[in-house]
């Protein structure tokens, strides 16, 4: 349709007109109060010089602004759980040097793209070649080879300093249609998001221009249009957002930092310092080191548990949130200055500061365990308590740590062979040279079974270990080596002696959830706290049992561990879906209020659908989910599998699909255990039944030291 | 590089812009309404509609535009039109009864008449010019939200594109493959469907559409009819002559063309997304003639990009027999283009 095109000739009108009104506006002082006379027609005109202004603006850029094409990519398309659409492979790129560089979006050009192209706004397609990536904001750098000194044009660039909330924005892109770029026209939310990685915007920003620019008013650049790196706020991906009113951009700017090194096609990673926190409140929280990482850049600079961070490059620190808006933003090879605060027992804090080199990637961590389970007592295990306490405790009582009560030492693992017996304390732990002379550490006293437990956890399989530990009046020496954390459900578990007739089945009600899951609750103390199961079956349109029956299957299992199931329904009939997600949230934390639980042994099962489902939602909720057992399902397609860290690792149980071949069985437990994970396979499961008494078991077991 | 901007060139011309600007405002001659006035009146040209429905997923409501005094009715054909009595509900709270005219299945468009005199009303005979850029209001019954005499929801915005259609929602595929409007509001919402998109002059645009993902990317759709498209489904309509659902069906939705009856043998389609590369050629094939080779990898299909295999088969049963076939491949990487001659028939030969 020939209205459609606009020749260039207009384009250079409406610029004037612009101009010509700036003139008016700035120029032509006693204007002013004509203007404000003739009050109702100046703000209409206004409106149509407005929608001038964008067209003038988006005309600058226009010419640097190039769809991709991406042949062969097999990203999931948009929607997450419920409804995922291929991608179509088409998406826009921007130009940011003249001969022939573009930049575009890992969801344009996904690792597995067999080849991307670029189609020129003169309709002229282009072979590119991926030159380095952008891990941590999620770009791609490409290059066009340019015929005979062609040159394209490089727009101009918004410089972050001068953006202000509330300016105009509009978001440009040619995958709609390449011939005209689509603008969408919103003004400036925020200027600082993702961590320090983005701006936002409420234009529209969605697939149809990712990987296109962000401009201002004047037609220069803010940034590129990207989905929110997946690690930002909970979300698996940020594409869903794309009708919400919420668009991200990349700025401009920082990039156009970093260009030369992409260039010269090394690809940059997020930095990774390699430390757990004792909390995961992020905003009220402080810094305080909870594990490092062994091999981490942390741990190289001499980190340690118990340290608390109090400033990050020349920042102050005083929550978590602090840190990670200094931290986030850096590249690995970047180098960071922090300052810690350390208490030795008994001393005033002292400062240490460090210069340290941010890392790429850490060595695989791996779940190392002593096999012991602490004696179970809820107080301890709140970690911001227990430090807080601790602080205030020590220094006045001035005796020795209270140390942990070992509850059941695990058959087969390193504590039973060392001799560790049930009704042991554990007062203290010292790190020994592989030689096996003591050295390098201080003895570090143990205060609670949280504490234990993050000293262990920094520590990688075979470090060689010396227990301090209490039995009666006598104090043993305990050597020791951590081992890989098992996963198979011990045989002789100690079994809980609650009565089966405590046992109640009702209901976990919970605000705003109008279907509130069925639970499945045995008697609990805050001596005997329960581990948690949440069973995700089949959608609730498949399910052909009532709910009494669903909650009858678990009754005897979960009474004999101690373990409270939660048995969700799905929202939708037919499918598991994220609203789902949100329930279960609520309704852990409405059991939390209702009965004492263990942190440390929260886990999420589920079965065909709901197994693949389970692990979506423990991706989802994250750390404190600590296994997740997919039965009769696979991996979803959408399942990101993070590299375990300490705190954050989940023992995963698997049984083959009666849907997929074996092979997706074997290919699922290898890239697992490469993450790091410990994966057990159980039996095929016959007909319908669930393994109540095995899954109970090993949610019991999750608990291990 | 190259960089934009000659106003400088252009300064001249610039105050002379100001200068008459400055004149035009001092004598008060601007024409524009203010953008409270362009919705008021539009508004009441906008009517709610209720119809059947109710059950799970499917609305009992959606929207219509006035298009003449005597009471004609556009709106979108949907399953809300499968009533007895369709109620019609002016912005003054005026209610009508409406009776179904007539349907434009290729279109999904329906004409409504309901018994009034005088009504206001949008001109179909305009068609104001429509630019990606094009500032919009979109005005509908989006979430059933206006009850009684309570105006329909306002939304702004500007046309983000203008691009054929190319939707389905589950396994409903749209018939209509012509122009939209791709708008940068969220306008896929329950009610909107048969919503009228005006520009900031009050003039009517487009005809919101219904709820529909892209085909391309999977993202829900915010888009509009352009006004053009409507007003020839009206005319068709009133003239009887608007296509039946059997005749009007886009011919190859849905359906795949190999690309071996060019000769071409694809690489087996083990991923989800396999990319085209060629396996083989066929002897005296339209592909050995064209020059096509093992290994070379198809990026584009007259035009259009094939991201996979499936792609390919797709954009060729999109054209029509005898229509030329234009390749775009990477071979060692460049670019290179073939032609095909005329794609064959959609009969299989022996």
């Amino acid at each position: 349709m020939s209205w459609i095109d606009r020749s260039r000739g207009e384009m250079s009108r409406s610029e004037v007109w612009v101009t010509g009104l700036m003139l008016l506006c700035c120029g032509i002082g006693t204007t002013q109060s004509t203007v404000c006379v003739s009050g109702a027609r100046a703000s209409d005109t206004l409106a149509i010089e407005e929608e001038s202004a964008f067209r003038v603006a988006a005309d600058r850029a226009a010419g640097a602004v190039v769809r991709i094409e991406a042949i062969g990519a097999s990203a999931d398309g948009i929607g997450g759980v419920a409804e995922a659409a291929p991608a179509t492979g088409s998406s826009s790129g921007l130009s940011v040097a003249a001969n022939g560089w573009i930049l575009t979006t890992s969801f344009a050009v996904p690792k597995d793209a067999t080849q991307a192209i670029v189609l020129l706004p003169s309709g002229m397609r282009q072979v590119a070649r991926v030159v380095a990536r952008d891990l941590s904001r999620g770009l791609v750098l490409l290059k066009i080879d340019l015929q005979d000194g062609a040159e394209l044009p490089v727009p101009a660039v918004s410089p972050r300093s001068e953006l202000a909330v509330g300016q105009w924005t509009i978001a440009m892109g040619r995958a709609i249609n390449h011939a005209v770029p689509s603008m969408a026209v919103g003004i400036l939310s925020a200027t600082n998001r993702a961590w320090g990685r983005a701006v936002q915007s409420d234009a529209s920003v969605s697939p149809a221009n990712y990987g296109g620019p962000l401009i201002d008013i004047q037609g220069r650049v803010i940034g590129i249009l990207a989905p929110l790196p997946a690690d930002t706020a909970g979300m698996m991906t940020g594409t869903e957002l794309y009708d919400s009113g919420i668009g991200f951009a990349v700025p401009l700017e920082d990039v156009m930092r970093v260009l030369p090194r992409l260039q010269q096609g090394e690809s940059l990673f997020p930095g990774i310092l390699g430390i757990g926190y004792q909390s995961r409140d992020l905003m009220t929280a402080p810094a305080v080191v909870a594990s490092c990482r062994a091999g981490s850049p942390a741990a190289q600079a001499g980190l340690r548990p118990g340290d608390t961070i109090v400033e990050a490059d020349g920042r102050p620190v005083t929550r978590i949130a602090e840190l990670r808006q200094v931290l986030v933003p850096h590249y690995a090879g970047d180098t960071i200055d922090l300052v810690v605060e350390r208490r030795a027992d008994n001393a005033a804090p002292h400062r240490i500061t460090s210069h340290i080199t941010l890392a790429a990637s850490l060595p695989p961590w791996r779940r190392a365990v002593l096999g012991i389970v602490p004696s179970r007592s809820v107080r301890p295990q709140s970690t911001d308590e227990g430090d807080r306490e601790g602080h205030q405790r020590n220094p006045k009582r001035g005796g020795p740590s209270k140390g942990v009560t070992v509850a059941w030492v695990w058959p087969d693992t390193p504590a039973a062979k060392a001799g560790v017996i049930a009704g042991d304390v554990i007062v203290s732990i010292e790190e020994q040279s592989p030689d096996g002379r003591a050295g390098g550490t201080e003895k570090v006293p143990v205060d609670s079974a949280a504490m234990l437990a993050g000293l262990i956890g920094g520590m990688e399989i075979g470090q060689r270990l010396r227990l301090s530990v209490l039995r009666g009046k006598e104090t043993l020496l305990v050597e020791v080596a951590p081992a890989a954390m098992p996963v198979a459900v011990p045989e002789n578990m100690p079994i809980s002696d609650r009565d089966v007739n405590q046992t109640t089945i009702q209901r976990l009600e919970a605000p705003e959830v109008a279907k509130p899951p069925l639970a499945v609750l045995p008697a609990a103390s805050s001596e005997q706290p329960l581990g948690v199961l949440v069973f995700f079956g089949m959608p609730a349109a498949a399910a052909d049992q009532t709910d009494a029956a669903r909650a009858a299957v678990w009754k005897a299992a979960a009474t004999r561990y101690g373990v409270a199931v939660i048995l969700p329904g799905s929202n939708d009939p037919q499918r598991w879906g994220r609203e789902d997600m949100a329930h279960v949230a609520r309704a852990i934390e409405s059991l939390r209020s209702q009965r004492p639980i263990d942190p440390s042994r929260v886990a999420f099962a589920g079965r065909g659908a709901g197994g693949s489902f389970a692990w979506l939602a423990a991706e989802a909720i994250g750390p404190a989910v600590h296994g997740v057992a997919i039965l009769d399902a696979t991996l979803p397609r959408q399942a990101i599998v993070e590299p375990a860290e300490p705190g954050g690792s989940r023992s995963v149980l698997l049984s083959r699909s009666s849907t997929q071949p074996v092979p997706k069985l074997d290919a699922d437990r290898k890239r697992l255990e490469e993450a790091g994970y410990p994966v057990g396979i159980l039996p095929d499961l016959v007909g319908d039944s669930i393994p109540t008494e095995i899954l109970c078991g090993w949610v019991e077991s999750l608990g291990v030291l | 590089m190259i960089y934009y901007g000659q106003q400088s060139q252009r300064g001249h011309e610039a105050l002379m812009v100001a200068v008459f600007c400055w004149i035009a405002f001092g004598m008060g001659a601007a024409q524009a309404a203010s953008p409270e006035e362009t919705i008021a009146g539009a508004a009441r040209k906008v009517v709610k509609l209720y119809g059947a429905g109710g059950v799970r997923g499917l609305e009992a409501y959606q929207t219509g535009i006035l298009i003449s005094a005597e009471g004609y009715v556009v709106t979108v054909m949907s399953t809300v039109l499968d009533a007895d009595e369709i109620d019609c509900v002016l912005d003054d709270g005026r209610r009508y009864k409406a009776t179904l005219t007539g349907v434009d299945p290729r279109r999904e468009l329906a004409v409504l008449r309901i018994e009034g005199e005088d009504l206001p009303s949008f001109s179909l005979q305009e068609s104001p010019r429509v630019t990606v850029g094009t500032r919009i209001f979109a005005m509908s019954n989006l979430f059933g939200v206006a009850v009684g005499d309570e105006r329909v929801s306002v939304q702004h915005g500007v046309v983000s594109g203008i691009v054929p259609l190319d939707a389905r929602r589950g396994a409903y595929e749209a018939p209509y493959r012509g122009d939209v409007y791709i708008l940068d509001c969220t306008t896929n919402n329950p009610g909107s469907p048969g919503g009228a998109l005006v520009d900031w002059h009050g003039r009517l645009i487009g005809m919101l559409g219904k709820e529909l993902r892209a085909n391309a990317s999977g993202i829900w759709l915010n888009y509009a009819m352009p006004i053009e498209e409507v007003a020839r489904g009206y005319e068709a309509i009133q003239a009887g002559q608007a296509a039946t659902p059997s005749d009007s069906q886009s011919p190859a939705v849905g359906m795949l063309f190999d690309a071996l009856r060019m000769g071409v043998v694809l690489v087996p389609d083990l991923l989800d997304k396999t990319p085209p590369f060629i396996e083989s050629i066929r002897k005296d094939s339209a592909a050995a003639k064209a020059g096509l080779r093992p290994d070379d990898l198809l990026v584009a299909v007259n035009g259009r990009a094939v991201a996979s295999r499936t792609a390919v088969q797709q954009a060729l049963a999109d054209l029509a027999e005898g229509d030329p076939v234009r390749f775009v491949i990477v071979r060692d990487g460049a670019i290179v283009e073939c032609d095909l001659g005329q794609r064959p028939s959609d009969a299989r030969k022996p």
